[in-house]
């Protein structure tokens, strides 16, 4: 304690250079604190994401990303096999393509995303106005739910009727329009910011898609009967179908986080390691500095019967209280500039909405203290050394006849 | 060059579900290319024997024969995926993967690219083609490239942490060079008392620090450079491509330089400036 308030004094002794230090130190702290919530931002915020879809396995035709590869063939009775399993509390089974609405001249047609959802007990997007799609078996509803950016751009609400026209395959189509109602204006997962959906039932989907016997499915998402977990799950589903590709949200997560999101996890352990080696040589020199301004004054303590260690704690709580105070601001001026390059990169066109680059989680807080603390020490060391070797005698002639 | 989305293809990279070598060598075989990452992952070779299907139930899987392994072209927006891919003869890849019941998937394909003669204008025949042929979408590569908004936004982040860097940096050299300048405290009253004006000091100052920001940018950009090979070939094993990560351009050199120096004189010359202010017995006294 004695130590810790003897370096205040000697800090506050000199205060535009203690300042600087520590604003420094902050500037350092802040950008180290970014990077931990950089390198698992994007594997927190997708894994958050996923699970609040509420389903926990991804069932495709192959590794393919949905929408890319071939379909699930007879996707109905695939349906039916996994819904059976006692694993499976509730599957449901989607196709995907786009769509345009013909606007009044001059204005050019309004395209969507589309996709098309077999009628189940969940639902993975939320309805906002209105109401959800009604669920009619295997009969066309005639009825289409669309996000508040599509609704925005069409200028509709719940109630209104339109015409769209589909494409259902990796090309253009110029398919008859069908008429539908929207029944409710909903938020869907994984929508980009300025991204226009629509959803309509399996049925309905396949009709505006010119094919009514269609009976593929780019995907179906599995949600786990509680007494499982997801592996289980798709263990089952593995079993009964080994032909498909079955995929949990934690392996799809540790998949992404091994390939598409490496790179900012790579890009952050290479900035939190020159920022630390940056500032544990600032912090060095320093105290180097400041040691060997004082050095009389050390030695003098010394010759009065202070003994090297008490020297030496002094130095270290010199440290320990410039990263210490340092650090501590560090934390807010991170999330401040955590939040402002969060804003930078989610401008990154087709990234989901709801996903974010810098995600706060309590490891990254333990962390960044753990690295500020053993970079005080690290940087303590060469000054440390210089002030229990120094000769006490020799330092004081000198500082005398200097 | 002009990518035409939607009607016909000229080089393709087929999209393929299983990849077996096969049992036995056939005689006039259609011949494929393959990725490095794919022959090193499978350990096939040229003139190997392999069978491809379009989904791995191996359904209607043909025999190919391997000609050769090719450097995938590098793609940013790809980094990290595994680049396991083969090229086939148009004519083949259509056999391969067009519907049965589809009587017109032979004729379906992807994207042509086309290489206009030198000096044409891509624009202009992009927008000539798009009206005279309804139904596809004609891009100029140029455009394409110029709309790579994934590197735009890259690029905003890299400056912005440079920026955060440049910040940190300069409050450090601040502090370093207060305290510098405080050392020196009695050597400028001494040099004050000798007769050498605020304005010469000042000058020295300036000197030194110009010396000291171009002497440290310099090692800034040397270790840069010889950082350079290392972080290229560390991300190039990391993600297997080809890709250039870090490039020190001229232009990057010359920022530095543009940005470190004044920074460094700037530091040293306010430091030294509220030194200067005081009176000569009072810098000397101790």
């Amino acid at each position: 304690m004695r130590a810790l308030r003897f370096a205040a004094r000697t800090l506050r002794r000199q205060p535009a250079r203690a300042l600087l230090g520590i604003l420094g130190i902050a500037a350092v702290g802040a950008l180290l604190f970014d990077m931990l919530l950089l390198s698992r931002g994007l594997v927190l915020s997708m894994e958050d994401a996923l699970n609040r879809a509420g389903f926990d396995v991804r069932v495709t035709a192959t590794a393919s990303l949905p929408g890319t590869g071939p379909r699930i063939g007879r996707a109905p009775a695939v349906l039916a096999t996994l819904t059976a399993l006692p694993e499976v509390d509730d599957a449901v089974a989607l196709r995907f393509g786009s769509g345009r609405v013909l606007m009044t001249a001059p204005s050019p047609p309004v395209g969507f995303t589309l996709f098309g959802a077999e009628p189940s007990r969940r639902r993975f997007w939320t309805v906002i106005r209105g109401r959800d799609l009604a669920a009619r078996g295997d009969a066309p509803t005639g009825e289409v739910l669309i996000n508040e950016a599509l609704a925005a751009a069409l200028g509709v609400d719940a109630g209104a009727s339109i015409a769209i026209r589909a494409s259902c395959v990796r090309a253009n189509e110029a398919l008859p329009p069908v008429h539908v109602r929207v029944a409710g204006v909903a938020r869907f997962p994984f929508d980009t910011v300025e991204q226009r959906t629509a959803a309509l039932s399996r049925r309905d989907f396949a009709v505006a898609c010119g094919e009514p016997d269609d009976e593929g499915a780019d995907l179906i998402l599995v949600a786990t009967a509680p007494a499982y977990g997801p592996d289980q799950a798709r263990d089952a589903i593995a079993r009964v179908h080994p032909d498909l590709h079955a995929v949990s949200n934690a392996q799809l997560v540790r998949q992404l986080a091994a390939t598409r999101f490496s790179y900012f996890r790579q890009i952050s352990a290479v900035l939190a390691t020159v920022t630390l080696a940056f500032g544990l040589l600032l912090i060095t020199v320093l105290l180097t500095v400041s040691v060997n301004q004082r050095l009389g004054t050390i030695a003098a303590l010394r010759a009065i019967g202070f003994s090297s260690r008490r020297m030496v704690a002094d130095v270290l709580a010199e440290s320990a209280l410039m990263v210490g105070v340092g650090g501590a601001l560090a934390l807010p001026v991170g999330l401040l500039l955590a939040a402002w390059l969060d804003r930078i990169l989610k401008r990154m066109p087709g990234l989901p909405a709801e996903l974010h680059f810098f995600v706060y989680e309590p490891r990254a807080l333990w962390l960044h203290a753990g690295l500020m603390g053993a970079t005080a020490l690290l940087a303590a060391l060469y000054p440390v050394r210089l002030v229990s070797r120094l000769p006490i005698a020799a330092t004081l002639r000198s500082e005398i006849t200097s | 060059m002009v990518r035409l989305a939607a009607l016909a293809a000229v080089a393709l990279t087929a999209a393929v579900h299983a990849f077996e070598p096969a049992s036995r060598p056939a005689g006039d075989l259609p011949t494929i290319l393959i990725s490095r990452q794919l022959a090193t992952a499978r350990g096939l070779r040229a003139g190997d024997d392999v069978r491809l299907a379009r989904d791995r139930n191996g359904r209607g899987a043909r025999t190919f024969r391997i000609a050769g392994i090719y450097e995938p072209t590098p793609d940013p927006v790809r980094i990290g995926a595994a680049r396991h891919e083969a090229r086939l003869h148009l004519p083949d890849l259509l056999a391969l993967t067009g519907e049965p019941d589809d009587p017109l998937a032979d004729e379906n394909v992807d994207a042509i690219n086309i290489a206009l003669r030198p000096g044409a204008d891509a624009g202009a025949y992009s927008r000539t083609l798009g009206a005279r042929a309804p139904g596809i979408t004609v891009h100029p590569v140029a455009d394409a490239a110029g709309g790579a908004g994934v590197f735009v936004v890259l690029e905003r982040f890299h400056l912005a942490i440079a920026i955060v860097t440049i910040v940190a940096s300069t409050v450090f050299l601040l502090a370093l060079t207060v305290m510098l300048v405080d050392e020196r405290r009695e050597t400028v009253g001494v040099l004050r008392l000798i007769g050498l004006t605020s304005r010469r000091i000042l000058l020295q100052v300036f000197a030194e620090g110009i010396a000291l920001a171009g002497t440290g940018a310099l090692f800034g950009i040397l270790l840069a450079l010889a950082s350079e090979g290392l972080i290229n070939r560390y991300f190039q094993w990391r993600y297997d491509t080809a890709l250039v990560f870090v490039r020190i351009a001229p232009e990057v050199i010359w920022r530095t330089l543009l940005i470190a120096v004044p920074l460094g004189v700037a530091g040293s010359v306010l430091a030294s400036w509220t030194l200067l202010r005081r009176g000569p017995l009072a810098l000397v006294r101790r």
